[in-house]
């Protein structure tokens, strides 16, 4: 399968890159691993007039510790680079285990965390060449107005399929999107619309440049699991992230996050009010597991049933809880 | 004779072919360019089942860059792989019967180009009512696939061997039980590509000589296809094979790009290539139908077999392809591994309108050796008997002829059995690990080439010439296919250990119908068999020459010569020696030749400095003296299989003979997450009877191989359908297992000599992997206690088996289908909008399409 043709813009500044942004917004498509954009190209879900290549702007790459004031890290810092920052991997655990889990080494060594957050929603009726898609009509995500995972629905169901962003959330991460105009700050889970086909509040001229980890959250106990058919290249089915910090074997604070089951990654409500201040036991990981399993909407997007796959969202909570209160044998999962 | 008495066979030996692999110097089809060449794209059908009305290409001639447009009426002789299948066409005439099928070709200066013009292309059609369902397909009396297939099956047989009956009322337990296979597809590494090239002929202008390199397993049919579709003589026609990057049976007939790469070529009176999008692939196919096997097992209550009934249906999709030997082979493989008495067989090869499936590794018998062995599993639970007792209780005794008419002359599976039970633990272990931990056996045999070739001659199936001139090299020319599986490397060993010459003196010059005569190809695992048998007739031809002037010149009967490690020696001189340099040296020839019957000077010199008759001589040395009795020497061999090995004489008895069958037991041991279903292989230990492993690290990787590429089709790979469009026509969505998921495997090398084979060796690339899906599916039982009776064993197969045995609250995890008591297949949720609706289905989208594509933009 061909690329469309484009023209390949190579910034060497964020200036110049948000400059490009800002004349081509309505036509251009960003490249920083490209591990996702160019196999979409190819199927020509994107046919961008122009690519901009950001993977000069080396001031958007590393992972930096602000003392009190948390950490920063580049948009362009590889997925590899996140899953061995020992720095990370010591005080947001649950962000490194979480990258570690994304595709394959091959493909984490391309692909950077900001891809991940912005990564395109996926589906089955969607993900398929052109001749693939015109066989079976298109769908509300790319050039129809009709929806083969729910039909007669007018939304679109694509899923999130970003493994570090239900960590990123559980961490309350921050983003920060730059434009000719300046930056703004937004907490990550604003950035999501829950919508399938837009998916993502980022404006066409802005750029995701660095993620903020606050630092009352270092140190949490946490820990990502990943449904997945293969233990390795697989986009997740399901995923779930916690994260927890106790007191005298008490829940102090916790968050649970969910991915691979909506348009969005999601948090789940209600949590804190469920396990804040009791000590995690069987009973109340399970009340705490079907609480998430109500939160996942999950649909025939992908391979495993959606039942089941809602089912292991209750499973791995359920798992996740007692793993990080101790009560339950740590296994390397996958 | 032991291994000892060898110098090359039996010995591990790197593949002749391995440094080019390796380096990336080797070339694959898609290597290889031409000046002028052009870049060769097809545009697919968008439906699974309707009429074409009407083609308009104008709009794409006109695109720059295109140089031709071909279409069906470009070459509309239909053609197919078996001589009662000729039902394909290369580019579709009338109407397109699957979502992908070929419509239209495009070959212009570069992909972009060719893509762009693939869009332009005008096509009206008329949908028809499409099947996808084999049994519902079975129903249809209109709107047929094919014309002349009624209910749409493409051959149904019916078997009855012995009596059935009666075998069944002498059992003390009947089981019996519907099983599901479904559909998997080769994934080999390298996609399909075609080079094709016209020689523009001298005389008339017109295109003349037609040069083919493509990825293929089958060079000689290819050659045949492409004459019969072209119109040409095959001796106008050559095809050459380079490097393959894998084929497992899904380039062992003509894929249609073939045929259009040379259409194309003509038409645009340039090379054309053609490669495949890992899409075009899926589309292409070839590979194991989704099957439904109704089984039905009598045993007595030590274990016997009484007898077997199977019934099976097979979901072939749109074309015949080699569906007839598959069903035939599915039918014919319950014989020849155990002694059953009595056995009926129906079987189904039935049209759907999806790509249609052919010949993969372990061709026909895979699916029905899942049901089998998993239900000789159950038997033996009720029965209260080790399930490794009861495989050993219904053993052949070989040789023998079966009751369908397969000879065994050898027999490996006792010994296969006994060494997977003793290095797996399994009578310490079996049946006590910890929960949620098991070990499952299941066995599996295969034949070593079919003995019936599918196009019914007289014609030997390979043919081996070999060369040697004054240099001592020897080149061999074969016309087998080197796929990947070590054909070129076991054609050199054959050659060299018979010759008793080293292996760096093999050249072998393989698969180019110019030059090699012809071996019908690389598939039901007859290569080393077959060719092998050819080059060890050709190489003893030669050798034979070389002796008698050796032994003129040692002055003994040619009987007293032995040929080894590059020395023709007496047998009475003491150990043969690797000749000194100086020794070579010595001999090196001058000018020589053999013209008229005269020795020339370089010999008449040679004799002059031999000082009485030696006891020894280099290889080159007896090269060179015969040579000069015979000119430049050459040998041929050739191999057909036997008449005792052809089988019966009922109808479809051509399919399942072989002149040796190779076996396979094999122990799983495997851990159940009982919250997940997730099912994890931890070792497999495989014991394989290839007769003799000529190449023992060889014939470990094709175990190997075969275990892991089983254990995908038994865990995770699957093609999804939903109405004819396949859901994961990409390595991303078919999920062959990656390197975290591969098991220990233990291969064990078990060596039957069979009589017949080169230096007794038989088949080892295909047999091992049927065994590996019902060693699962029985060590999962041992696990958990639950049985699976859909294959692949998913994750959320395994749940719902597992919470059905639970008070769980009930969740539908696998949609509708029991995975433990399957009725149908299973299509993938959602819903087509479209379904049913026809030709108004397209209405709105391609339209809408194009108006934003003026617009432009994304997001």
């Amino acid at each position: 399968m061909s690329l469309p043709q484009f023209t390949l813009l190579r910034p060497r500044t964020l200036q110049e890159a948000v400059g490009a942004l800002g004349k081509h917004a309505s036509n251009i498509r960003v490249l920083a691993g490209g591990t996702d954009l160019i196999p979409s190209m190819r199927q020509k879900l994107f046919e961008p007039k122009y690519v901009l290549d950001i993977r000069q702007l080396a001031e958007l790459k590393g992972v930096y510790h602000h003392p009190g004031g948390g950490v920063s890290i580049g948009a362009l810092s590889t997925l590899t680079s996140v899953e061995h920052s020992e720095f990370l991997r010591k005080h947001y655990p649950v962000l490194s285990e979480a990258a570690a889990t994304v595709a394959s080494p091959v493909l984490r060594n391309m692909g950077t965390i900001g891809g991940n957050i912005c990564l395109d929603t996926r589906c089955l009726w969607y993900n398929q060449s052109l001749t693939w898609r015109k066989g079976c009509g298109f769908c509300i995500k790319k050039d129809g107005d009709l929806c083969h995972v729910a039909p007669g629905g007018t939304k679109c169901w694509a899923a999130f399929s970003g493994d570090t962003p239900a960590a990123l959330l559980c961490l309350n991460a921050e983003i920060e999107l730059a434009s000719e105009s300046g930056v703004r700050r937004m907490p990550l889970r604003d950035f999501y619309t829950g919508l399938g086909d837009t998916y993502r509040t980022l404006q066409p001229a802005e750029l995701l440049t660095r993620v903020f980890l606050p630092e009352s959250l270092a140190d949490y106990r946490g820990a990502y699991r990943k449904l997945r058919v293969r233990g390795s290249i697989d986009y997740p089915l399901a995923g779930v992230a916690v994260v927890m910090k106790r007191s005298n074997g008490q829940v102090a604070d916790v968050q649970i996050a969910l991915t691979a089951v909506n348009p969005a990654p999601v948090l789940v409500k209600g949590i804190q009010q469920l396990l804040h201040g009791k000590a995690v036991d069987d009973q109340l990981a399970d009340a705490a597991a079907v609480l998430a399993a109500k939160t996942a909407k999950p649909l025939t997007t992908s391979a495993l049933t959606p039942e089941y796959r809602r089912e292991m969202i209750r499973v791995f909570t359920k798992r996740v809880l007692l793993e990080i209160s101790g009560q339950w044998p740590v296994v390397s999962g996958r | 004779m032991t291994n000892d008495d060898f110098s090359i066979i039996g010995k591990p030996i790197a593949m002749v072919d391995a440094a080019g692999k390796t380096t990336g110097a080797g070339k694959y089809t898609d290597d290889l360019t031409m000046s002028g060449m052009l870049v060769g794209r097809i545009l697919h059908s968008p439906f699974p089942h309707a009429r074409i009305k009407h083609i308009d290409t104008r709009r794409a001639e006109k695109v720059e860059g295109v140089v031709a447009v071909i279409t069906g009426k470009d070459a509309p002789t239909p053609y197919g792989i078996l001589p009662v299948g000729h039902d394909e066409h290369a580019l579709a005439v009338d109407k397109v019967r699957y979502v992908g099928d070929n419509v239209a070709c495009v070959a212009a200066i570069d992909e972009a180009t060719a893509d762009q013009a693939l869009e332009l292309i005008d096509v009206e059609y008329e949908v028809l009512p499409a099947y996808f369902d084999p049994e519902e397909a079975m129903k249809a009396e209109t709107n047929l696939i094919h014309e002349n297939k009624l209910n749409n099956i493409e051959k149904d047989y019916h078997h009855v061997f012995g009596d059935p009956e009666k075998g069944f009322a002498e059992a003390d337990c009947v089981a019996e039980a519907r099983y599901i296979a479904n559909e998997v597809t080769h994934a080999a590494m390298e996609p399909h590509s075609t080079l094709a090239a016209f020689e523009i002929d001298s005389q008339t202008g017109k295109p003349g000589r037609l040069t083919v390199w493509s990825s293929t397993q089958v060079p000689y049919y290819l050659q045949h296809k492409l004459a019969l579709v072209l119109e040409m003589p095959m001796a106008q026609i050559r095809v050459i094979k380079p490097l393959v990057g894998g084929g497992f049976g899904g380039k062992s007939e003509v894929i249609p790009l073939e045929i259009i790469a040379a259409i194309a070529s003509r038409a645009a009176r340039a090379p054309v290539k053609i490669t495949y999008t890992r899409e075009e692939v899926f589309w292409a196919h070839r590979g194991r139908p989704r099957t439904i096997i109704d089984l039905k097992t009598g045993v007595t209550k030590d274990g016997r077999i009484t007898a077997v009934k199977a019934r099976v249906v097979q979901d072939g999709g749109a074309y015949c392809s080699y569906g007839v030997v598959t069903i035939l082979y599915s039918g014919a493989l319950l014989g020849a591994l155990y002694d059953i008495p009595h056995i009926q067989y129906d079987g189904y090869r039935v049209l759907t309108n999806k790509p249609a499936c052919g010949a993969m590794r372990g061709h026909g018998t895979v699916n029905v050796r899942f049901a089998f062995e998993t239900q000789m599993d159950e038997l033996a639970a009720k029965l209260n008997l080790d399930p490794a007792e009861i495989r050993q209780r219904n053993l052949l005794q070989a040789p023998c002829v079966t009751i369908n008419g397969l000879r065994v002359q050898s027999y490996g599976l006792p010994e296969c059995i006994e060494k997977t039970v003793e290095r797996s633990g399994w009578k310490q272990r079996k049946g006590k690990l910890p929960r949620g931990r098991g070990l499952g056996i299941a066995c599996s045999h295969y034949v070593s080439g079919a003995a019936n070739s599918i196009i019914r001659s007289d014609m030997p199936h390979s043919t081996v010439n070999i060369k040697i001139d004054r240099d001592g090299g020897v080149v061999v020319y074969t016309g087998a296919s080197e796929i990947g599986q070590g054909s070129d490397t076991m054609t050199a060993q054959v050659a060299a250990e018979t010759l008793g010459c080293s292996l760096g003196r093999i050249k072998i010059v393989a698969a180019d119908t110019d030059l090699t005569p012809i071996d019908i190809g690389s598939y039901s695992s007859r290569v080393t068999f077959m060719a092998g048998n050819a080059t060890l007739r050709a190489a003893e031809q030669i050798k034979k020459q070389i002796a008698v002037a050796a032994a003129r010149k040692m002055n003994c009967p040619v009987e007293e010569l032995i040929f080894r490690n590059d020395v023709v020696s007496r047998k009475d001189a003491s150990v043969a020696r690797a000749p000194s340099p100086a020794d070579l040296a010595e001999n090196q020839p001058t000018v020589s030749g053999h013209v008229d019957g005269q020795i020339l000077r370089g010999s008449l010199q040679q004799k002059r400095k031999d000082e009485g008759p030696k006891t020894s001589m280099s290889f080159e040395e007896a090269v060179v003296a015969a040579i000069d009795f015979h000119g430049a020497l050459t040998g041929t061999g050739s191999y057909a299989p036997p008449p005792a090995a052809r089988g019966g004489k009922h109808k479809g008895a051509g399919v399942g003979p072989s002149p040796a069958y190779s076996y396979s037991a094999q122990v799983a041991e495997v851990t159940v997450d009982e919250d997940t279903g997730e099912v994890t292989v931890h070792k497999v230990w495989a014991a394989h009877d290839c007769g003799r492993a000529l190449n023992p690290v060889s014939v470990e990787g094709q175990i190997i191989g075969s275990v892991w590429m089983g254990m995908g089709q038994a865990l995770t790979e699957e093609m999804v359908w939903k109405d004819g469009m396949l859901m994961n026509p990409g390595l991303l969505e078919y999920r062959s297992p990656s390197s975290v998921e591969s098991p220990e495997v233990e291969p064990i090398i078990v060596e039957s000599i069979d009589p017949e084979g080169p230096f007794g060796a038989k088949e080892c690339s295909e047999g091992s992997l049927a065994a590996t899906i019902p060693a699962i599916s029985n060590a999962i039982y041992d696990a958990v206690g639950i049985r699976l009776h859909e294959a692949p064993f998913t994750p959320e197969r395994v749940l719902s088996a597992l919470r059905a045995k639970t008070a769980h609250k009930k969740i539908d995890l696998t949609e509708g289908v029991d995975p433990t008591a399957p009725i149908h297949f299973r299509e993938h949720g959602g819903a087509l909008w479209f379904r049913g609706k026809g030709p108004e289905r397209h209405a709105l989208d391609p339209a809408r399409r194009e108006t934003r594509a003026e617009t432009g933009g994304d997001d």
